[in-house]
C-alpha cells in the first residue's frame, strides 16, 4: 500500500461543516419556496379496520384548509418503497392513502392548508369511522395465519442433519430484537414544486435520489424524466429515509394542488409512521467439539416486518448471509420465516439485518463458551474466517478479513484476559466484560446491481468537478471522495467541488448510500475517473511540454516535465493552453461496476456496571475494533463508531417500540423512548486494523453499518456474565434483570 | 397580538399569534432556522436557544413568555465575522456529522461556559444531557467543548 499518501489518511472536517456551526446551512425543514403550502397526514389511530366512512366536512370548513385528500381521491397505484431499481421484482402492498388500515400509523389522509398550524387543527377535525378488524401484533401468531405468512428463505451449506445427529454437545438459545426507532434528530419531511411542463421536483433528505424518482414516477404514472428528485441537506437517517416515505405522497399534493407543499412529520408519526429495524425472534443450535471447535450450526429466524412487506425478505437475506460469514462452520442452516403483523412497518436500519442475527450469534457463542468452560475470546479465534477464505454458500469472497486481528489486538488493548478473569465482587454494584464480533459487507456485489457512473472535468482555473449522485448523510460522503479525489491529482481539497445527488444533473447512480457501499463502491469511482482523467491530462500536457508522458510530474496544483523544472504550469494555465491547441476538455465519464463484495469484521469489548438492587446498567467502557482496510478519513471513521455504539447501547439497554396486543404503541416520543445521552455515554476507543483491500479506494472498507453489529451482543454478554444470568431478549431493561436475578 | 422581543441584540416588534412558541417565532416571523425541532416536548434539545442566560427548549416557550427578556441564538456566535471558539472547537474537533442537533449543542455549550468557565467533563455532560445527538456518541462534542475551554 501507498504511504505516502498527502490527503487520504487524515482527519479533515465535514465539507459544509462552517454552515452547520454557523446555523445557515437549510435542511428541508427550512425551506420557503414563494406561495407554499402546508401538508399535515392523518394516520391511523386503530391497528386493524376497514375505513367505512371519511367526514371531512368540519376540517374543510375551517379557514386556511385548501383541500383534503384521501383514498376517495388519491391514485390507488400499488407500490413498494424498498423498489430502488426499475428491473426490481416485488410485492406491492403500500398505496398513498388507504381504505384498509393495518397497523397505529397508518396513512389514511392529508390536509393541505395555507399555514402548519391550520394543517394540524384541520387533521383532528376528520372524522372517521371503522370497521375494526381482528389484531395480529405477535409474529409467532402471525406465521399460522395465511394472510399474514409471507414466505421462507433458506441456505445451507453441507449437511446440519448430519453434523447434529453425531454431536454430543449442542448449545441452544432463543432470543428476541425489538423494533426500534432510528431517531434522526431531523423527522421525516419533504418539499415538491410542480413545473410547468408536467414536471414535478422533489427536494428530501434521503440516500438513493434515482430511487426517489423511480418511486414518484411509478406511483403518479409519470415518466421518469419528469420527476426530478434532490437531495437535501440530511438531519440524520440512519436507513430511516432510505425507503421514500413522504415523498411520493408530498409530490402528488404539489401536483394536485399546483403548488409547492411542505410536508413534515412530529416526532411521534415518525416513529410509528415510518420505517423501524425489523423485529425478531431467532433460535440457534450450534454443535461444538468438547476443545470448541464449531461442528455445526441450525439457525432459525421470525422476521417480523410489521404491516407492509418493503424489505422483509431481503433483510431475511441479509440477516441469513452474514451467517456464513463470520465463522467457519461447513455444515450450517439458516432458515428464516418472514410475517406481516399489525405493527410498525420495518425497512432499513443501520447495519440491516446484521445487528439482529449477531446478537442471535453473539450471545449464543458466549454461552458456548461458558459451557465448555472457554474464554469467549479464544472461543471466537479458534473458529472466526481466516484472510482470503471462501463463502461457503459461494457468496463473495471475504478479501482480506481480518476479524482474527480485531479479536487478538482487542484482547490485547482491552487487557481483556486480566479483566475476564477479575474476582466477582459480591456486593450490590457488579461489573464485568463482554466481547462479540460482527460481521458486513461492502456494496451489493453477488446479490444486486452495483454501478454507478461519475464524472469528472478539470476546470481552467485548476479546480475539479465531481459530478455524481452521491448523498452525505452526515457521514462525510462528499469530503471523502474529494480526499480520494484529491490524493489521485494532487489537488487542493477546496479547489474541488463535489456537489451531492440531483436527479437532472447528476450521472446515474444505481443503489445510492445503501448497503455500506459508498467509500468502498463510489470511492472507487471517484478514484478511477480521477486517475483516467490525470492521464488524459497527463497526455495533452506531455504534448504542451514536448516531453514524453512518463516525464510529466502533476504536484500540488503544478504541472511540468522532469527534463525541465524551470518551466511549470498551474493545472488552470495547462488546462487553458489545451484547450487553445487542441481544442479538448479535460473531462471524463465512466461507469464503475464493484468486481467483489469482501466483508468487514469487527470485535467490540465492554466493561459493564449492574445495580444489582435497581437492575440499572452502566457501560462504562468501550472499545471498538474495525478491520477497515485504510480509514480515508480516520476522524470520520472514529466519529461513525462512536455514534454507532450510542444506537446499540440503546438497542441493549432501553430503545423499543412496544406494540400492545391491540397493536397500540408505547415509545412513541422521546419522553417515553429512551435514546442514550451524554452522560450515560461511555467512553469508546476506536482501533483500526488497516490492512488495505484490494478493490477499496486506497484499501479501504466499510464502517458505517458494521460499527454497530457487534455492541448490543457484547454489552448482553457482559451484563450475563457479570450476573450468571441468561437474559437474551432485548433490550435488556432493569425489570428483565430483576426478573432473572429473582429467577436465579 | 403585539409582541416586542430582543433576538440577538435587535429589537422586533411582532405581531404574534398568541398560539405560537418561541421557537415558531424565530424560525418562521425572524427566519432564523438555526434553532431546530425535533421533539415539540423538550426532550430532543435541537431547538435549544439562550433566554436571559439560560439555555432553554424555544419549543416549551410560548413566544408571548419571552416578552422583554434578551434571547440569544446560534446566529449570533459568530461576531464580526469572527466564530466563536465553541464554533472552532466543534470544526476542529470533529464534532459535527449531520449537524441538525449542533445549534442546539453550541448553544446549550455556550451557556454553560457564560455561567461556569471551567466546567468538569461531568458538567459539560449534565450540560448537554438535554441534548440528543445520533451521530457522535457525543464524545467528539465533550472533546470540543474542553478546547473551546483550554482556548479561553
Amino acid at each position: 500500500m501507498k504511504n505516502d499518501l498527502k490527503y487520504v489518511g487524515k482527519s479533515i472536517p465535514i465539507h459544509d461543516v462552517k454552515e452547520k456551526v454557523s446555523g445557515k446551512l437549510k435542511y428541508a425543514a427550512d425551506m420557503q419556496l414563494p406561495g407554499m403550502l402546508h401538508g399535515k397526514l392523518l394516520l391511523s389511530s386503530v391497528a386493524h379496520g376497514r375505513i367505512k366512512k371519511i367526514d371531512v366536512s368540519k376540517a374543510e370548513a375551517l379557514e386556511g384548509v385548501v383541500k383534503i385528500f384521501t383514498h376517495e381521491n388519491s391514485p390507488n397505484t400499488l407500490y413498494n418503497s424498498h423498489k430502488w431499481f426499475v428491473g426490481m421484482e416485488i410485492t406491492k402492498d403500500e398505496r398513498l392513502f388507504t381504505d384498509h388500515v393495518k397497523f397505529v400509523g397508518d396513512r389514511i389522509a392529508a390536509v393541505v392548508a395555507k399555514d402548519r398550524f391550520t394543517a394540524e387543527r384541520a387533521v383532528n377535525l376528520i372524522e372517521i369511522g371503522y370497521e375494526e378488524l381482528s389484531v395480529v401484533v405477535d409474529p409467532e401468531e402471525a406465521i399460522n395465519l395465511e394472510d399474514y405468512y409471507i414466505g421462507q428463505k433458506k441456505i445451507e451449506s453441507g449437511s446440519v442433519h448430519d453434523v447434529f445427529s453425531k454431536a454430543s454437545i449442542i448449545i441452544e438459545d432463543s432470543v428476541e430484537t425489538p423494533k426500534i426507532h432510528h431517531a434522526a434528530m431531523e423527522t421525516h419531511v419533504c418539499v415538491a414544486s410542480p413545473g410547468i411542463h408536467g414536471d414535478v421536483t422533489v427536494w428530501t433528505p434521503c440516500q438513493v435520489v434515482f430511487q426517489v424518482r423511480l418511486i414518484v414516477a411509478e406511483v403518479l404514472g409519470m415518466p421518469l424524466n419528469k420527476v426530478r428528485a434532490i437531495k437535501a441537506s440530511m438531519g440524520g437517517s440512519f436507513g430511516g429515509k432510505g425507503q421514500p416515505v413522504l415523498e411520493p405522497v408530498c409530490a402528488f399534493l404539489a401536483k394536485a394542488m399546483n403548488a409547492p407543499v411542505k410536508l413534515q412529520m412530529d416526532r411521534t408519526e415518525s416513529i410509528i409512521g415510518t420505517r423501524t429495524r425489523t423485529a425478531t425472534r431467532g433460535t440457534i443450535k450450534t454443535a461444538v467439539s468438547e476443545d470448541g471447535t464449531i461442528l455445526g450450526r441450525d439457525i432459525h429466524m421470525l422476521v417480523d416486518t410489521g404491516a407492509y412487506y418493503t424489505n422483509g425478505d431481503a433483510v431475511t437475506m441479509a440477516m441469513a448471509k452474514k451467517a456464513f460469514r463470520l465463522y467457519k462452520i461447513k455444515d450450517q442452516r439458516f432458515v428464516g420465516d418472514v410475517v406481516y403483523t399489525n405493527t410498525p412497518i420495518g425497512g432499513a436500519c443501520r447495519g440491516y439485518g446484521s445487528p439482529q442475527i449477531h446478537v442471535l450469534s453473539e450471545i449464543n457463542m458466549d454461552n458456548v463458551a461458558r459451557r465448555l468452560g472457554m474464554d469467549p475470546a479464544e472461543l471466537r479465534l479458534r473458529n472466526l474466517v481466516h484472510p482470503f477464505d471462501k463463502d461457503p454458500i459461494n457468496g463473495p469472497d471475504l478479501g482480506n478479513a481480518r476479524a482474527i486481528d480485531c479479536v487478538t489486538e482487542g484482547m490485547k488493548v482491552f487487557d481483556w484476559k486480566q479483566k475476564r478473569l477479575r474476582p466477582k465482587t459480591s456486593g450490590r454494584i457488579v461489573r464485568g466484560v463482554g466481547m462479540a464480533c460482527a460481521t458486513h459487507g461492502n456494496g451489493y456485489h453477488g446479490g444486486y446491481q452495483d454501478f454507478i457512473t461519475m464524472s469528472l472535468r478539470m476546470t481552467e482555473d485548476g479546480g475539479v468537478f465531481l459530478n455524481s449522485g452521491i448523498h452525505d448523510l452526515g457521514c462525510g460522503t462528499v469530503m471523502t471522495m474529494k480526499q480520494i479525489v484529491a490524493e489521485v491529482l494532487d489537488v487542493e481539497i477546496d479547489k474541488i467541488l463535489a456537489p451531492e445527488g440531483d436527479t437532472l444533473v447528476s450521472p446515474f447512480d444505481v443503489a445510492g448510500t445503501q448497503a455500506s457501499r459508498v467509500t468502498f463502491v463510489c470511492g472507487s469511482c471517484a478514484m478511477k475517473v480521477a486517475e483516467q482523467v490525470k492521464e488524459k491530462f497527463i497526455g495533452c500536457a506531455s504534448k504542451i511540454l514536448q516531453c514524453s508522458p512518463e516525464e510529466v510530474v502533476m504536484e500540488a496544483g503544478e504541472v511540468w516535465s522532469s527534463t525541465s523544472e524551470t518551466v511549470k504550469y498551474s493545472y488552470g494555465k495547462m488546462i487553458t493552453d489545451i484547450q487553445s491547441k487542441f481544442q479538448d476538455d479535460i473531462s471524463v465519464s465512466y461507469t464503475y461496476t464493484s468486481p467483489a463484495n469482501p466483508g468487514v469484521y469487527a470485535a467490540n469489548f465492554v466493561e459493564v456496571e449492574v445495580d444489582t438492587l435497581t437492575g440499572l446498567v452502566k457501560v462504562l467502557d468501550v472499545l471498538a475494533v474495525h478491520d477497515i482496510g485504510k480509514a480515508i478519513n480516520p476522524g470520520f471513521v472514529e466519529g461513525q463508531v462512536q455514534g454507532a455504539i450510542q444506537m446499540g447501547i440503546g438497542f441493549a439497554l432501553s430503545e423499543e417500540i412496544k406494540v400492545d396486543r391491540n397493536g397500540k404503541i408505547s415509545g412513541d416520543k422521546f419522553s417515553k423512548y429512551h435514546v442514550i445521552n451524554a452522560p450515560s455515554m461511555p467512553d469508546v476507543k476506536v482501533l483500526l486494523i488497516e490492512e488495505g483491500e484490494e478493490h477499496g479506494p486506497f484499501g479501504a472498507k466499510s464502517i458505517g453499518e458494521i460499527s454497530t453489529c457487534a455492541i448490543a451482543p457484547a454489552i448482553v454478554n457482559a451484563i450475563n456474565a457479570a450476573l450468571d444470568i441468561n437474559i437474551t431478549s432485548l433490550p435488556v431493561t432493569p425489570e428483565k434483570i430483576i426478573k432473572a436475578l429473582h429467577e436465579k | 397580538m403585539e409582541l416586542i422581543i430582543n433576538v440577538n441584540d435587535i429589537e422586533y416588534k411582532l405581531d404574534v399569534n398568541p398560539r405560537m412558541r418561541l421557537l415558531d417565532v424565530l424560525r418562521e416571523n425572524l427566519g432564523l432556522t438555526g434553532a431546530k425541532e425535533g421533539c415539540g416536548e423538550g426532550e430532543c434539545g435541537a431547538c435549544t436557544i439562550i433566554m436571559d442566560g439560560l439555555a432553554i427548549n424555544s419549543c416549551m416557550v410560548l413566544a408571548h413568555q419571552a416578552r422583554g427578556k434578551k434571547i440569544i441564538t446560534v446566529e449570533a456566535l459568530e461576531q464580526d465575522g469572527e466564530m466563536d471558539r465553541l464554533q472552532e472547537a466543534f470544526i476542529n474537533n470533529g464534532a459535527v456529522q449531520c449537524g441538525y442537533c449542533t445549534p442546539g449543542m453550541l448553544m446549550s455549550c455556550k451557556a454553560l461556559l457564560m455561567n461556569n468557565p471551567n466546567p468538569t467533563d461531568e458538567e459539560i455532560k449534565i450540560a448537554i444531557e438535554g441534548n440528543l445527538c445520533r451521530c457522535t456518541g457525543y464524545i467528539k462534542i465533550v472533546r470540543a467543548v474542553k478546547e473551546a475551554i483550554q482556548n479561553q
